[in-house]
């Protein structure tokens, strides 16, 4: 039963109600769009060479395929594609030699870089952890998005590059898992190149 | 029964809108709470998932953060404002629907699209079930599968996790929702159900309530009413059980038999109100009513009762049953007929008493009836007596008259001889031989007036006269007696005395006798007459007053001046002479012509003889003589 008011008292406070409902509508529904906009809006994709860069100190493996994973490890959005990696590798039949590259500007403390994001990737298997100072391995692989995953095949030929969730920190079933999947298990992929959402891994360069 | 049936059904109908309404209104302040709690943990949920979002060595605040704090604002502040400050209102629920959706899409969102944060979806819809209102779904439903759909046609990825997917997955999302819905539905409509029963139930037994409750109520105020009018009436009122046992006692039986309530109450009224020596037929009583019915119930019947003390005291009391159910009771109506008793015991003596009087008075009656015959007899001897002795003086007096007149005419012969023949030694005898025939003479007229006044032979002779020329005859012929003691005497007569219709002679007489009186007894002194025209009541007459200063009378002389051969006293005969005649006859002849005389007399002071005559005489005289019409006005001594 609603409460009893005076029909005009009433019909005014209807038209109030009615006029905020749809106000407050709009405004929550374009609150929501921006957030989801925002939320699948990818960051910038890496521009790796077609074959593993030369100058990188890390080695690639030539009997099987390198997986490159380039993160920052502040970055709570990588949360959700190191554990889409996890994934993959475990639906690999072959797993690749893995590097988990975490970036480690020199303007911050020691173990800055050790953070959840580190210690999740030390699980992963056959992965080895690297500490990037100032991104000098981003740099080398063209990576400036945190998540940026990069495959390479025996042969140092770059076979995926991309992000590996399907939006910013969204978890679960992607493209890019599928296709690193695909590509592990030498079946054709879906797609070799997928958005990667994720932190800026550098700042931007003030003019 | 159909008017109790539509009264029921009616506040069922009000009941089950309150119920309703009562949980609208509590589910919507639950939700003001949830949606309080749901901002507050999605900000906390943002600041513990991403605080911060980094670009190399720098970070700032996560935009999660932002929309947390603004979008949750948004989503939930105008919901929650709508649940405290309207609550039970249908827009508010959904509102409150539509928002619970969005914030779930919102949290979602801040979870990083966890698949457990859907559960908030299912979790929302059943918490919206708490209206019972299933229409309160819709909404919600809505927004889900439109959330589905649009983000499944935008960002196909951050829903299905597929860059690619169907345009109807949506459906199968929202159907899942539906499939929800099925259940709290029913669960709504079955809880509905539920409610309008317990408002049919709590409707039905507010009305036996209520029933009871009046029901209470007239019982309550018939016993106020009953209790109320023990408590004023005049009677003794005590109630007793078939056992004997006192229940209740009023005041009127607390002051009568001297015993609280609180006494009474809880003992046997035989042992507490009944003489020892009367218990046995009292319970014998009792006894016979449990047993055969009434014997003395609805009837009165004095008997003795028992105060506090010991006292024994008449009662009359009347017994009834009161109508119970259960336990019989009986109500005593008792009344103390001590003081009537006794009333009727002092009745009883005065009617002996009236009895005895009556026999009295009847008896004096008697004897009062046979005084008065003897009276009748003895008056009737007396009126003939009277007469005999008037007709006896008439005759004697004349015949002795006769003689008389010739001793005074010889004797006057006999001085003027002697005086002829110069023979004084002789005279004085002869002049005592003619004064005492003389006053033998006077006495004896005097006698014959009275026997014929009594005797009601003496007549009037009426004739109109002058009352100034009968005056100056009187005074003519008594002033030298009266001035003949030194005394002055002065006649005064009003101009109006005229002429009056009576008995010349008589009126002559009385003023005569009263003159001559006057200056007999009084010396140096004054005598005066006065006559004038006066009123009685009557009417007109003609006063005559005759004073003097002479020696007076007592109080006893005046009450006998006017009886026959009566003086002052035994002296004056001696000292003044005169037969005693004289007022006896003025004051019969006053009576004889309608007039009256009275007296004003002092000793010492002198007298004052007052004589009314009518104008106009009635010739009366046939009738017998009565001795009215005299007043003695006696000063006080």
């Amino acid at each position: 039963m609603d409460v009893p008011a005076p029909s005009s008292e009433r019909q005014s406070a209807t038209i109030w109600v009615t006029a905020l409902a749809a106000f407050w509508l709009a405004s929550a529904v374009g609150g929501l769009y921006i957030t989801w906009a925002y939320e699948n809006g990818p960051g910038v994709a890496a521009t790796a060479g077609p074959q593993w860069p030369g100058d990188t100190s890390l080695i690639a493996a030539n009997d099987r395929p390198t997986l490159v994973f380039l993160a920052h490890p502040q970055c709570t959005c990588t949360s959700a594609s190191l554990g889409e990696l996890a994934e993959a590798l475990a639906r690999a039949k072959q797993l690749p030699k893995t590097y988990v590259v975490f970036l480690k500007p020199s303007s911050m403390p020691d173990g800055w870089e050790k953070t959840e994001l580190w210690h999740a990737a030390e699980s992963l298997p056959n992965a080895t952890i690297v500490r990037d100072e100032d991104g000098r391995e981003a740099e080398r692989f063209g990576s400036v998005t945190s998540g940026t995953t990069l495959l390479y095949g025996a042969n140092g030929s770059l076979l995926f590059n991309g992000g590996i969730t399907a939006s910013r920190g969204h978890a679960g079933d992607n493209a890019g898992r599928a296709s690193i999947v695909d590509l592990l298990n030498h079946v054709s992929p879906v797609t070799t190149a997928t958005n990667v959402f994720g932190c800026a891994l550098f700042a931007a360069k003030k003019s | 029964m159909t008017t109790l049936a539509g009264s029921i059904s009616h506040r069922a109908d009000e009941l089950f809108t309150e119920y309703q309404h009562d949980i609208h209104r509590r589910t919507d302040r639950l939700f003001a709470g949830l949606m309080g709690f749901q901002w507050l943990l999605g900000i906390a949920f943002s600041l513990w998932v991403a605080p911060l979002t980094w670009a190399g060595a720098e970070s700032s605040t996560h935009p999660h953060v932002w929309a947390a704090v603004v979008l949750g604002g948004i989503v939930s502040i105008f919901p929650a404002l709508l649940g405290w400050f309207r609550p039970g209102e249908r827009s508010t629920r959904y509102i409150i629907a539509v928002a619970q959706m969005l914030m779930g899409a919102l949290l979602i969102h801040l979870t990083g699209g966890r698949i457990e944060t859907h559960f908030h979806v299912f979790g929302s819809l059943a918490f919206l079930a708490f209206y019972r209102d299933w229409k309160v779904l819709i909404p919600a439903t809505i927004v889900v599968a439109l959330d589905h759909m649009l983000r499944g046609m935008f960002w196909p990825q951050s829903v299905y996790g597929v860059l690619v997917a169907s345009d109807w997955r949506w459906l199968e999302h929202a159907a899942w929702v539906v499939f929800e819905d099925l259940f709290l539905v029913v669960a709504c409509l079955r809880s509905i159900a539920e409610m309008r029963q317990t408002a049919e139930r709590t409707a039905a037994l507010e009305h036996e309530v209520r029933t009871r409750q009046e029901a209470e109520q007239d019982a309550r105020n018939a016993n106020a009413r009953n209790d109320a009018i023990l408590d004023v009436a005049l009677d003794c009122v005590v109630v007793v059980d078939a056992a004997g046992t006192i229940v209740q006692f009023n005041p009127a039986a607390e002051a009568t038999f001297c015993y609280g309530s609180h006494e009474a109450i809880g003992r046997n009224v035989g042992d507490l109100l009944v003489p020892a020596a009367k218990r046995d037929a009292y319970r014998a009583a009792l006894n016979h009513y449990l047993s055969a019915g009434a014997a003395m119930l609805n009837r009165r019947v004095e008997v003795v009762a028992l105060r506090k003390g010991g006292a024994e005291f008449p009662v009359e009391v009347a017994i009834a049953p009161i109508s119970t159910v259960g336990v019989p009771l009986f109500a005593g109506y008792l009344r103390d007929i001590t003081e009537r008793k006794r009333a009727e015991e002092e009745l009883a003596r005065q009617t002996r008493d009236l009895q005895d009087a009556h026999d009295t008075e009847r008896h004096n009656a008697a004897q009062l009836a046979s005084l008065v015959e003897e009276l009748r007899i003895t008056q009737r001897q007396a009126e003939t007596a009277t007469r005999a002795k008037s007709e006896f003086l008439a005759s004697m007096s004349h015949e002795l008259r006769t003689p008389l007149n010739a001793i005074i005419l010889y004797s006057e012969l006999l001085q003027e001889e002697a005086n002829d023949q110069q023979a004084a030694g002789s005279i004085p005898d002869l002049q005592r031989i003619q004064s005492s025939g003389k006053h033998l003479l006077d006495l004896i007229n005097g006698i014959l007036d009275l026997s014929k006044i009594e005797a009601g032979k003496m007549a009037l002779e009426l004739e109109h006269f002058d009352v100034r020329g009968m005056l100056d005859e009187v005074t003519d012929t008594v002033g030298t007696l009266v001035q003949k003691n030194h005394n002055t005497f002065t006649v005064r007569c009003s101009d109006d005395a005229g002429t009056m219709y009576g008995d010349l002679t008589k009126t002559r007489q009385i003023l005569l006798n009263l003159l001559s009186n006057a200056g007999k007894f009084t010396s140096n002194g004054a005598v005066s007459v006065d006559v004038r025209r006066a009123a009685n009541g009557g009417g007109p007459c003609i006063e005559f007053s005759v004073t003097d200063t002479g020696v007076g009378m007592t109080v006893e002389q005046c009450r006998r001046v006017f009886e026959p051969f009566t003086q002052a006293d035994v002296t004056t005969t001696r000292k003044y002479g005169g037969t005693g005649l004289g007022l006896a006859i003025v004051s019969r002849f006053c009576e004889l012509m309608g007039g009256t005389i009275a007296l004003e007399s002092r000793p010492g002071e002198g007298s004052r003889f007052v004589v009314q005559l009518p104008v106009e005489m009635i010739d009366t005289s046939a009738s017998v003589y009565s001795p009215a019409g005299i007043t003695n006005r006696i000063p006080e001594p």
